[in-house]
C-alpha cells in the first residue's frame, strides 16, 4: 500500500489522536492515504467510527509489537 | 464438564472485543444501585481527597490531613480497586502496556488532575458522585454541576484545538511504550491477571471475615470495585466523552450510553429514596432521601463543575476515567491521578473556605428536588432534561452544527 503521510500518535490518549487525525486529514488531498500509529486501545474503535462518520475510507488496521497501525484514505 | 473450548469462548467474549458503552453503562448503573443500598451511592472525588489527606498526614501537614486511613475509607477503596480491576481487565484483553506520553502531555495530565481536584471540592462532587449519582438522586445542585461540566468541557476543547494549531509541540516529542500485551512472550500478563484476581478475592474475604458491620461494607466495596474496574475498562466508559463528543466529532454514542445508565440509576434511586430503603444502620428516611444531595445549589455547583470540566477535558478522563485509564497503563492519567490527589486536600483546606465566604449561603444550599416539585415532578424534570439532551446529541450527530471536527 502506498502511504502518503504518517501520523505518529504513540503514547497519546483520548482525545488527542482523533483531534490530530482530523486536523491532518483536512490538509491532505482526496485519495491520499494516511498511516496512523497509536498505542491507545481506544483508537481501535474510535478511528473506524470517526472514518464512518466523516465518510473517509478505513482501509486496514494491524498491530505490530504494541503499536496499532491504521490506514485511512481521504474521501 | 465443560470443554476447554467453551470456557475459552466465554473468556474471549468478555475480553476479546470492546463492549458497547451502553452495556457497560447498564451494568455500572446496577452496581451503583447496590452501592446505594450497602452504604452510599458511588463517588470518586471523596476517595482522591482521602488518599491525598493521608499523604499530607504522613508528611506531617495535619491541617490538611485526616484520621481516617485509606483501608477504612469506602470511596478510597473503590478507587484503588477500580484501578486494579481495570489493570487486570487490560492484562486479560492484551491492552495493557505502559504508555509514556510526550512530556507536554504529562504536564497536561497533572494540570488537568489538579483542576479536577479544585473543581470537585469547590463544586462538591465529580462526574461520579455529583453527576452519575447526583442527577438520579434528584439533587438540584447536580443539574448545575452538569451544566458547569458542559461549559468547562466546551472551553477546554476550544483550548485543545487552539493548542494543536499554535503549540503543536506540546503533544509531540518523545514517547515510548513498555511491555505491550500484544508483543511477544506476553503469556505471563494473563497469569498475572489471574493471580491478582485471587489476591483481590483474598482481601475481600479478609474484610468480611472480621464480621463487623463496617468491615463487611468495606469488603463488598473491594469486590464491587473490582467488577466496576473490569466493566469500565471493557466498555471504555467515559463521562468526559459524553460531554465532549457533541462538540468534537458530533458522535452520539457516548452521550446516549450515559443517558441510558442515568435512566436505570434514576429508577433505582427513586424507588430506594421513596420507600426509604438503605443500609440498616441508617434508618432515618430523611438521611436516605438526602443521599448524594449536597449543599451546592446552584452557584457553587456551577463554578466547581466548570473548573472540573476544564480539568477532565485537558487530562482526557474524569475522576473515574482517570482511574481505569491509569490501570490500563496511560502515564498521562497517572499524572492526572497524582494532580487530583495532591490538589483536592489543598483545595479543601484553603480554596473552599475562601469560596464559601464569597458565595452567599442561598447560592450554595442543599436542594432535594422532590421537596419543591414532589417525587413525580422531580422525576419528570430529570426525564425531560435527559430527553432534551438526547434529542440535541442525535440532531447534532446528523447536522454537525455544534461539532468542531
Amino acid at each position: 500500500m502506498q502511504v502518503d503521510q504518517t501520523l505518529d500518535c504513540k503514547g497519546l490518549s483520548c482525545p488527542m489522536p482523533i483531534i490530530k487525525l482530523a486536523k491532518t486529514i483536512k490538509k491532505m488531498n482526496s485519495g491520499e492515504v494516511l498511516e496512523l500509529l497509536g498505542t491507545d486501545p481506544g483508537s481501535k474503535s474510535d478511528v473506524p467510527a470517526w472514518c464512518e462518520k466523516t465518510g473517509n475510507s478505513f482501509l486496514e488496521q494491524k498491530v505490530e509489537s504494541g503499536t496499532f497501525i491504521f490506514y485511512i484514505k481521504k474521501k | 464438564m465443560f470443554k476447554k473450548g467453551v470456557l475459552r469462548e466465554l473468556f474471549n467474549t468478555l475480553f476479546g472485543k470492546t463492549w458497547p458503552m451502553w452495556v457497560g453503562g447498564i451494568l455500572l448503573a446496577v452496581l451503583n444501585i447496590l452501592l446505594f443500598v450497602i452504604k452510599y451511592p458511588w463517588g470518586g472525588s471523596g476517595g482522591y481527597i482521602n488518599v491525598g489527606q493521608n499523604l499530607f498526614q504522613s508528611l506531617g501537614a495535619t491541617n490538611i490531613g485526616t484520621q481516617t486511613p485509606i483501608n477504612l475509607h469506602t470511596v478510597a477503596l473503590l478507587n484503588i480497586f477500580i484501578i486494579l480491576g481495570a489493570f487486570i481487565s487490560s492484562l486479560f484483553s492484551r491492552e495493557f502496556s505502559i504508555k509514556v506520553a510526550p512530556i507536554g502531555e504529562l504536564v497536561k495530565g497533572l494540570i488537568g488532575g489538579a483542576l479536577m481536584g479544585i473543581g470537585a471540592t469547590v463544586g462538591i462532587g465529580c462526574t461520579i458522585g455529583g453527576f452519575f449519582s447526583g442527577v438520579p438522586a434528584l439533587s438540584g445542585g447536580a443539574l448545575f454541576l452538569s451544566l458547569g461540566f458542559m461549559l468547562g468541557t466546551f472551553v477546554a476543547l476550544k483550548y485543545l484545538l487552539w493548542e494543536m494549531e499554535a503549540l503543536p509541540k506540546i503533544s509531540m516529542g518523545k514517547s515510548c511504550t513498555l511491555i505491550p500485551g500484544t508483543g511477544k512472550k506476553t503469556g505471563w500478563q494473563r497469569w498475572l491477571g489471574w493471580i491478582l484476581i485471587v489476591v483481590v478475592l483474598y482481601i475481600f474475604s479478609n474484610y468480611t471475615a472480621k464480621g463487623t458491620a463496617l468491615s463487611k461494607v468495606l469488603g463488598w466495596h473491594v469486590f464491587i470495585a473490582l467488577i466496576l474496574g473490569i466493566i469500565l475498562q471493557r466498555s471504555r466508559y467515559c463521562i468526559t466523552r459524553a460531554f465532549r463528543e457533541p462538540f468534537m466529532t458530533g458522535e452520539a454514542t457516548a452521550p446516549v450510553a450515559i443517558i441510558i445508565s442515568l435512566l436505570v440509576v434514576l429508577i433505582g434511586f427513586t424507588v430506594l429514596k421513596y420507600f426509604g430503603v438503605g443500609n440498616a444502620g441508617e434508618t432515618a428516611v430523611r438521611a436516605i432521601e438526602m443521599k448524594s444531595v449536597y449543599a451546592n445549589f446552584w452557584l457553587r455547583a456551577l463554578i466547581g463543575g466548570f473548573i472540573f470540566g476544564l480539568g477532565m477535558t485537558i487530562a482526557g478522563g474524569c475522576a473515574v476515567g482517570t482511574l481505569w485509564r491509569a490501570g490500563e497503563g496511560h502515564v498521562k492519567l497517572w499524572m492526572s491521578a497524582l494532580g487530583f490527589t495532591i490538589m483536592a486536600p489543598v483545595s479543601k483546606g484553603f480554596i473552599v473556605p475562601a469560596v464559601v465566604k464569597i458565595i452567599p449561603e442561598s447560592l450554595r444550599s442543599k436542594l432535594f428536588l422532590p421537596d419543591v416539585l414532589g417525587y413525580t415532578g422531580a422525576v419528570i424534570l430529570v426525564l425531560v432534561i435527559l430527553l432534551l439532551w438526547y434529542m440535541f446529541v442525535k440532531w447534532n450527530e446528523k447536522t454537525g452544527n455544534f461539532s468542531a471536527l
